[in-house]
């Protein structure tokens, strides 16, 4: 299919943490540090996604109208930690379609501390049962990995020091600081094998980027990242055991989410993996990302323990993952989260990440994946 | 005292036969002619297919530990356990070799091992507002 090209001309966040501010001033900031980064007007804007989770009704109506009263098409999209992949789909699709020249994506979430509110995923005898602890699922996964690959604690703890340690340099984490391995696999148990260190906390954060058509970037005389693919799906049946699912399936083998639309997104950007030169991907836990090395295809099924043993995934290896500090260090925003992938990317590519950055990258690939198997993974290239 | 129980499933359509004897009830499934896919209670609609030729089976109450984990913070929401929070197991087990069920675990969570067998728990977690008593599950050690 012959489809006309997108591309970010600007970017822009609102720290990642927890603030004394109102979702409407968070998602704000964002916005209007992206229109500033482009170096575009707000009443040039043509129509606005914005992707979030926890916030009420028309959120993006009353996050937007700070930057000034509008008539263009405002909407909010939810598709849980795919929200951000999602929303940047159809700012694309909006240009694709020539609807539109210039779309405004952005993700604003405001989101209680600690679990996040089980009511709404879980059914109620669920809850009453205990299994209503969205970090259960993950460390489920964990062990059954341990058991049949051999995954250590130690390789799962090194997520987490790698990402911690990359959170350092980078001011839109909420924890900018390194923790020994020591730290981090003497830190509580949340759910075994999963620890404090290992995790990610729900916060508030926003970010948003400005899409152009290609007439657009044209016009401008503006330096654009090229969206090469945006891919969202929700995972098969039985292939991703993830909140609030009940069951699995004993006899079914399917591709899981993050295979499934990581082969749409090679596809449609017309590149393997091999030519991607860094990621930043869902770390909710530490040991969920080395299960998407393995399905995104940086190493084979079971190898994924090794592949951040042997520094691989660190800045300077072949194949770095998280530079950004990922979620274990950023926190997760939830509806903001990708589109924080995103500035990261866009930073990477423009070669302005300083102390973070990964030497030459040209092509770069997000990834998020979260309740219901959504799964969103995005692919730019300079 | 009353010979006949008043009891009701945790979640409709759960629990296959009657809840009198709680030592004689299985968990429900739900067969599918289409795809040959087993969903857990009774269903309207295959998981996989979506085709409504469904048939109710009793699952089987023995099983394996597939995968586990011990939950160690007392779960956020109306959580039913013990007052007192104690850490507890939580599974998938493996039953009939066709579904994999989510569950609380009774054994010491020392003693939890993928691969153990289990059976099923069927038991009284409370009593509603119109004085039911209301049935959960878990899964037990063999002898337990």
């Amino acid at each position: 299919m012959n489809v006309s090209n997108v591309y970010i001309i600007g970017s822009g966040y609102h720290s990642f943490g927890r603030f004394d501010k109102s979702y409407q001033q968070i998602g704000s900031e964002a916005a209007a540090a992206a229109l500033s980064d482009a170096g575009v007007e707000w009443r040039d804007i043509q129509a606005a996604y914005m992707a979030r989770m926890y916030l009420p009704a028309t959120s993006g109506a009353r996050i937007l109208r700070c930057l000034g009263a509008t008539d263009i098409s405002v909407i909010d999209i939810e598709a849980a930690c795919a929200s951000g992949g999602a929303a940047l789909l159809q700012g694309m699709m909006a240009i694709r379609a020539g609807d539109a020249d210039l779309v405004l994506v952005a993700g604003t979430e405001k989101m209680p501390r600690g679990f996040m509110d089980p009511s709404m995923i879980y059914s109620p005898w669920q809850i009453e049962l205990g299994m209503s602890m969205n970090p259960a699922y993950w460390s489920m996964r964990a062990m059954r990995h341990m058991h049949e690959y051999g995954t250590t604690h130690e390789q799962i703890a090194m997520v987490a020091h790698k990402n911690h340690l990359n959170s350092v340099h980078n001011p839109m984490a909420m924890y900018q600081k390194e923790f020994s391995m020591e730290q981090i696999l003497n830190s509580p148990l949340v759910c075994d094998p999963i620890r404090l260190l290992e995790i990610c906390a729900p916060n508030d954060g926003a970010a948003a980027v400005i899409l152009a058509s290609e007439r657009k970037v044209r016009e401008l005389g503006a330096k654009g990242i090229r969206v090469a693919a945006v891919a969202h799906t929700i995972s098969r049946y039985s292939s991703d055991f993830r909140c609030p699912a009940e069951t699995m399936s004993a006899t079914m083998d399917n591709l899981g989410p993050s295979e499934v639309t990581a082969a749409r997104a090679y596809e449609a950007a017309g590149i393997g993996v091999d030519e991607i030169d860094c990621f930043e991907v869902q770390d909710t836990d530490a040991f969920c990302e080395i299960e998407i090395y393995e399905e995104l295809g940086l190493c084979g099924v079971g190898e994924g323990g090794r592949l951040v043993q042997d520094g691989q995934t660190r800045i300077g290896g072949a194949t770095p993952v998280n530079m950004s500090g990922g979620l274990i260090s950023k926190g997760e925003p939830v509806g903001a989260s990708h589109l924080g992938q995103i500035v990261e990317l866009v930073a990477q590519l423009r070669g302005t990440c300083g102390p973070r950055q990964v030497e030459g990258a040209k092509t770069a690939l997000g990834h998020v994946l979260g309740a219901g198997g959504n799964c969103a993974i995005t692919i730019l290239q300079k | 005292m009353s010979t006949e129980t008043n009891r009701i499933a945790i979640k409709d359509g759960l629990f296959a036969g009657p809840l009198d004897d709680l030592a004689d009830v299985h968990l429900c499934g739900s067969k599918c002619a289409a795809c040959g896919e087993t969903g857990l209670g009774s269903l309207d609609a295959c998981p996989n297919c979506g085709s409504a030729d469904l048939s109710p089976v009793a699952l089987g109450n023995r099983g394996t530990l597939y995968t586990y984990t011990i939950v160690r913070h007392r779960p956020p929401g109306n959580y039913r356990g013990p007052a007192e929070f104690k850490p507890f197991g939580l599974g998938l087990v493996e039953v009939d070799g066709v579904l994999r069920i989510m569950a609380p675990l009774l054994p010491t969570i020392d003693d939890l091992r993928i691969g153990m067998p289990l059976r099923l728990h069927p038991y009284v977690l409370r009593t509603d507002e119109n004085g039911a008593e209301v049935i959960a599950f878990a899964y037990g050690a063999m002898g337990e």
